[in-house]
């Protein structure tokens, strides 16, 4: 096989997505295709920034026939969109005209045509054309590019609906609280249904009545794909959701009391996803049942001096795991922790050290460190930073680092000091920060102590 | 000190305690953005929000309503929204 349609089997008058207003059918959505890519400029990449799953797909799509190479920044900080599009060629942005980007030439979706054009053949699509580039959250301001080719993402689709039994032409839906621009929300909430046949809701759902009102507009019984923090709220209002098929979560760990309370409550499975931008989804575990990752059709694990690596068809070379794991005899693996200098928030990932750096280039700032709570159980935890900066306002700096980091790594809160509790050799023990942390929480601000 | 109604201290509160905010709740201007800009919240702050909201006052909020982006524009329109929703 060289190449593979660009979706999955349905007919023309299929439901292939739900918008605000209602459906759409694959021919709807073929057509609305089409029409974009003929309009689009000549260039080699493109930002898709729509809101809307289905415009986004519409964008993405049309991008992968005129063979530009659509790019997911992780963050939409103002001078990472500009970074990245510079650095990589993109030429313009689709995105929303309430959204534009400065310096970009943005393109909107061409108004909706009531006709629906079919054709004889589905296009394909060759397996090694790069369609995507998902950044890693970058906080240096050079984020670090994974291409991502059309066999990868069918691939982690196909090994994904084989894993939960998803059958092609299921008349189910998938409704998603995670971006599409993220690799999970890509995987699972977006290429997943297309490659299906599904039902894809084009909404993220943000509070629990949205959940419910999305879940129920869409036919069938759903596939939710959210996080932990999501499905603790779900569990926590007085929402009563419809029938599910099936839960999926990703971007952090879920708790197993979580899962239990999840699976009484929406008599659903809540199966779990273990993944990372550079490899795409690689593993699943029904949580309630085992702490223990199996890995997804195609992946192999294996060793590279002292490195765990994961390595598959479609991927061009091993990838590191970013976690310390231990790997079973069964083939499955269970996480041990985050690899040093390693920190997550909401999915997104980024480097202690980067975020330091990044945080000490800021006009007016002597000294200064980010630092990790300890996590709470399905809540996202935030990092806090200590900050040396005589004369600067805490929106000085917030104002700053907004331009440079993705939003939710922002420091919560940002604590001046006098000075950090650096060891005689200028080393920032976490032990110390801890220490200070606690210090600021307890009694307001150590200026005062 | 900015001048809160005792309501609008009480939801200071629940926003400061909720968020995990080392700002004193007093010092939250009433009329001040509290997403992007003015306090920097974000759609994660927004979810952690509506849940202490609707544990305490059994108001559940959702994107549909037309008024959801003027109720969290502030704290005196939150406060304002929830005066007129709550069920407990």
């Amino acid at each position: 096989m060289v190449d593979a349609p660009l979706i999955g089997p349905y007919q023309p008058d299929d439901i292939l997505a739900w918008e605000i207003d209602g459906p759409r059918t694959a021919g709807q959505f073929l057509s609305a295709v089409i029409r974009l890519a003929d309009s689009l400029p000549e260039c080699p990449t493109v930002l898709n920034l729509l809101s809307s799953r289905y415009e986004f797909l519409i964008g993405f799509f049309a991008a992968v026939l005129r063979r530009q190479v659509t790019l997911l920044p992780q963050s939409h900080a103002s001078d990472t969109l500009r970074h990245i599009a510079k650095d990589y060629g993109a030429g313009y942005c689709l995105t929303n005209p309430e959204q534009p980007i400065d310096g970009l030439p943005c393109v909107g979706l061409p108004p909706r045509s009531p006709t629906a054009q079919w054709l004889e053949k589905v296009p394909s699509i060759p397996l090694s054309q790069v369609v995507a580039i998902a950044f890693t959250s970058g906080s240096t301001g050079t984020p670090s590019p994974n291409r991502k080719t059309w066999r990868a993402l069918i691939a982690v689709a196909q090994a994904t609906a084989s894993r939960f039994g998803v059958k092609a032409g299921d008349s189910r839906s998938v409704v998603a609280t995670v971006p599409h621009q993220h690799m999970f929300g890509l995987e699972a909430s977006v290429m997943l249904p297309i490659q299906q046949g599904l039902v894809m809701h084009a909404g993220r759902p943000l509070f629990p009545e949205d959940v419910r009102t999305a879940l129920e507009d869409v036919p069938g019984k759903a596939i939710l794909v959210t996080t932990p923090f999501h499905l603790r709220a779900c569990v926590s209002a007085t929402v009563h959701l419809p029938p599910l098929g099936m839960i999926l979560s990703a971007t952090a760990p879920l708790s197993r009391d979580l899962a239990r309370q999840v699976e009484l409550k929406f008599l659903a499975p809540v199966e779990e996803i273990f993944g990372f931008a550079e490899a795409g989804s690689i593993a699943s575990r029904r949580t309630v049942e085992t702490d223990d990752w199996l890995p997804l059709d195609g992946i192999v694990l294996g060793q590279e001096g002292p490195d765990w690596t994961i390595r598959a068809s479609y991927l061009p070379d091993p990838v590191r795991f970013p976690d310390r794991v231990s790997i079973h005899d069964d083939g499955t693996f269970r996480v041990l922790g985050r690899a040093e200098d390693q920190v997550a928030v909401a999915g997104h990932r980024a480097s202690l050290g980067d975020l330091n750096r990044t945080l000490l280039e800021i006009e007016g700032v002597s000294d200064g460190a980010f630092f990790t709570p300890d996590a709470q159980e399905d809540s996202v935890t935030r990092l806090m930073a200590f900050v040396v900066a005589p004369g600067k306002t805490e929106q000085d700096i917030q104002q700053a680092l907004r331009t440079r980091i993705d939003p939710v790594f922002l420091p919560r809160p940002l604590v001046f000091v006098p000075r950090l509790p650096r060891n005689e050799t200028g080393k920032l023990p976490r032990e110390a920060l801890r220490d200070l942390a606690e210090r600021c929480m307890g009694k307001g601000s150590p200026d005062d102590a | 000190m900015s001048d809160l109604s005792a309501f609008e201290q009480e939801i200071a509160k629940l926003i400061v305690q909720a968020l995990k905010l080392k700002s004193d709740p007093s010092a939250i201007e009433p009329e001040a953005a509290l997403f992007n800009e003015g306090l920097g919240l974000d759609s994660i702050d927004a979810l952690e929000l509506a849940l202490a909201i609707s544990q305490a006052y059994g108001y559940q909020l959702k994107s549909s309503d037309p008024d959801i982006k003027a109720n969290f524009s502030s704290l005196r329109a939150l406060s304002r929204a929830i005066e007129k929703h709550r069920t407990k």
